[in-house]
């Protein structure tokens, strides 16, 4: 592949935006007096309430090469493949494209719900650069692409979201550009259209055609590219193998959902304590309990330093501190622990009883609890800790807290875990295949 | 054609582009856009007339219902229009009729990017393109306004001057007014929705010191002035005497219209040019 030519060059590319649509508007204002006046806009620099959409952005694609991106959603992935579309014209830096470009984002674009799925076709083919001899061409295997038989003069305000789709895609993948664009598409349709999509795309990818694709799917983006870029906040923080901007796509969304976790909590604990509670001795609360005892604080610290983190290596060992205030003595209390992951409530339980640690009592006073994990195998993710103390004689919570906080297990580097990001356990296992 | 060779580069605009520039740039892009432009117009043309009672025949029906009101206050008295040598029904008929072409084709092309929107955002049609994919529509306005003057006509037994053929030709400096003005909104309405609104009020206002529904012969001296300096007094004057006599009232005025008309498009297309690039941030 590298004596191919290269399809896309993106060198320096950046584009900022106003925040608020006064700024906007304002800027925008100025900007076209500016240019009508024959001055140079601001582009280079960032005025009051702008922020870059994405920032230094350089890479290059050869014909037949396929370049995954991924990023949270914010983090410039969509104004990056506007800019490489001609819809947004970059403030800093340049974009090549050669050969004719598919825009799979302009997939359905321009479709008449009055018209027929054929009349349509022609819209929407000359949309993506066909000539109107070239779609009566393609017309034949559009129709047999998108598997709409004799439905393709229906109106398509009487189709499916299935068959506008299938159509939308059939056209776009079936007018062979030189460059393709996609941004979320490829899950369209049942299971046998996704799979001839996939197959469509790579045998595109095979005749040379250069191909972008923005997906939040990871399987989506390890099938079909060869490379990927990450990006985050604007800029391309890992341009590096499929499995690599992967990782660093699951550990970001993982950070996401802890920050997105404790800012939600810490709304819910201004909100209450506007309201002048103490703690509430009822459940359905974040925190309640009888007042016997409480927990000030729940922290997560390495097992090798023994310093707070808010991330764990894959397979590494870990400290649950809790710093608990004792008001009145607790008679053989335990102190329990379960760990939420971002999908499941309660996927681990862990129990001073069922770990062989009992007290026949604890008297009032101030303690610092450490748990040590000493092995353990989630998978990569988010995950969120509660804590309860419940009397052994008992069926009621003395105190509970639920999301007292968060941590985030990082992608291994040894091992790419892709298979399912909604699994939570990796159970190490042997494989042994045999021919009987 | 290999198209494989072609490149499309993206890069801020870092020089002002001239006059010629903006011109030459926007022919281009309007010739590789030709396919776009026709199925885009046959899409719009199709679906607005599918599934309506009157179809077809509302195009003409359109026009002459338009006219009503001011027949009807003509006829009442509370209209005074001046000495006509015309029927006052045909007067309005082609004022109305031209002035019409002069404001849908600038509100079809200042609200071309907004109302192609979806297709800024999401594909790479040269955005003059999508500005004026609305123009198709108003070439079929003019042949239907035609179509039905030569109804009324005959209806007022008053045959149309052989000079009618150049008709099109003569109300096309109006046309050309119209889509100037509507890049320049095109582009400044995306930005700042209100100026189109403002610009249209504008223009209405304009009409009334325009010979559209009454001759606009003014005893006040300043508006009379306005009149005469007015391009679209000839604008509207030369067609309408063409079409039924045969000549031009004032053909240096009409000259000097056409003229302005021209510039007006040429900075239309060039401020379009400019700013356009700002437009679909702002969509």
């Amino acid at each position: 592949m590298s004596g191919a030519a290269w399809a896309i060059k993106a060198e320096g590319l950046s584009k900022k935006f106003g925040l608020t649509l006064r700024q906007s508007m304002r800027y925008g204002l100025r900007d076209a007096t500016r240019r009508l006046v024959g001055k140079a806009t601001e582009s280079h620099e960032l005025r009051e309430g702008e922020f870059w959409a994405v920032k230094d952005a350089s890479f290059e694609l050869r014909e037949g090469e396929a370049l995954g991106i991924m990023g949270v959603n914010g983090c410039g992935k969509t104004t990056l493949l506007r800019m490489l579309n001609g819809v947004y014209s970059p403030d800093v830096g340049r974009a090549q494209l050669r050969g004719r470009v598919g825009a799979m984002i302009a997939a359905g674009a321009g479709f008449a719900p009055m018209l027929s799925g054929r009349e349509n076709v022609y819209v929407n083919g000359t949309l993506l650069g066909l000539t109107t001899r070239e779609i009566d061409d393609l017309m034949d295997e559009i129709i047999a692409f998108s598997e709409l038989g004799q439905f393709i003069d229906l109106p398509v305000k009487n189709y499916s979201s299935g068959m506008y789709v299938r159509l939308g895609f059939a056209i776009a993948a079936l007018s062979r550009p030189d460059v393709l664009l996609m941004d979320e598409v490829l899950a369209v349709g049942d299971l046998n259209f996704q799979k001839k999509c996939f197959d469509h795309i790579l045998q595109l990818k095979r005749e040379g055609t250069a191909i972008i694709l923005v997906s939040h799917a990871p399987g989506a983006i390890w099938a079909v590219c060869d490379r990927g870029l990450f990006m985050h906040q604007g800029r391309i923080e890992v341009d590096g193998s499929t499995e690599d901007i992967i990782r660093a796509y699951e550990d970001q969304n993982a950070r996401s959902a802890v920050r997105s976790d404790q800012q939600f909590n810490r709304a819910v604990d201004e909100h209450n304590s506007t309201e002048g509670k103490t703690l509430p001795n009822e459940y359905g609360h974040s925190r309640g309990g009888t007042g016997d005892a409480l927990a000030l604080s729940v922290r997560v610290l390495s097992a090798k330093t023994g310093q707070p983190v808010s991330e764990i290596e894959f397979d590494e060992p870990f400290v649950l501190e809790y710093h608990y205030r004792v008001d009145n003595e607790l008679i053989r209390p335990i102190f329990r622990a379960s760990i939420d992951a971002v999908h499941y409530r309660f996927i681990v339980s862990i129990d001073s009883h069922e770990q062989g640690f009992d007290w026949e009592s604890v008297s009032p006073g101030e303690y610092i609890l450490r748990q040590t994990i000493t092995s353990q195998s989630l998978r990569p993710g988010a995950y969120r800790i509660n804590t309860s103390i419940v009397p052994r004689g008992g069926g009621l919570h003395i105190f509970y807290w639920l999301g007292a906080a968060s941590f985030v297990i990082k992608h291994p580097t040894d091992r790419f875990l892709y298979s399912n990001d909604k699994a939570i356990v990796f159970l190490p296992c042997e494989f042994d295949l045999k021919r009987c | 054609m290999d198209r494989s060779k072609t490149i499309r580069t993206y890069e801020p605009v870092g020089h002002a582009l001239g006059f010629v520039g903006s011109l030459r740039l926007a022919g281009t892009e309007l010739y590789l856009s030709r396919h776009v432009i026709w199925h885009l117009f046959v899409r719009d043309f199709v679906a607005q007339f599918r599934q309506k009672i009157l179809g077809y025949f509302w195009i003409v029906l359109g026009p002459l219902l338009g006219i009503i009101p001011f027949v009807f206050m003509h006829r009442t008295g509370i209209l005074n229009p001046g000495a006509m040598e015309i029927p006052y029904p045909v007067f309005v008929f082609i004022g109305m009729g031209i002035w019409g072409l002069l404001i849908s084709t600038f509100s079809t092309v200042s609200g071309g990017l907004l109302g192609n929107a979806d297709l800024v955002m999401r594909t790479n049609i040269p955005k003059i393109a999508l500005a004026i994919t609305g123009l198709a529509g108003i070439f079929y306005s003019l042949i239907v306004h035609v179509v039905v003057l030569l109804i009324v006509l005959t209806i007022y037994r008053l045959p149309p001057s052989p000079w009618a053929l150049l008709y099109p030709l003569v109300v096309l400096p109006m046309i050309l007014l119209g889509v100037g003005l509507g890049l320049m909104l095109a582009v400044v309405g995306a930005v700042a929705r209100d100026v189109t609104g403002m610009a249209t009020t504008a223009l209405g206002i304009l009409m009334y010191i325009s010979p559209v529904i009454y001759k606009a012969e003014f005893s006040h001296p300043l508006l009379q002035v306005l009149v005469t300096w007015n391009p679209m007094t000839y604008l509207v004057d030369a067609p309408r005497s063409l079409f039924i006599f045969g000549v031009i009232p004032d053909s240096l005025g009409f000259a000097l219209a056409s003229l302005f008309s021209v510039f007006m498009l040429a900075a239309g297309v060039h401020a379009f040019y400019l700013i356009k690039e700002r437009v679909a941030e702002r969509l």
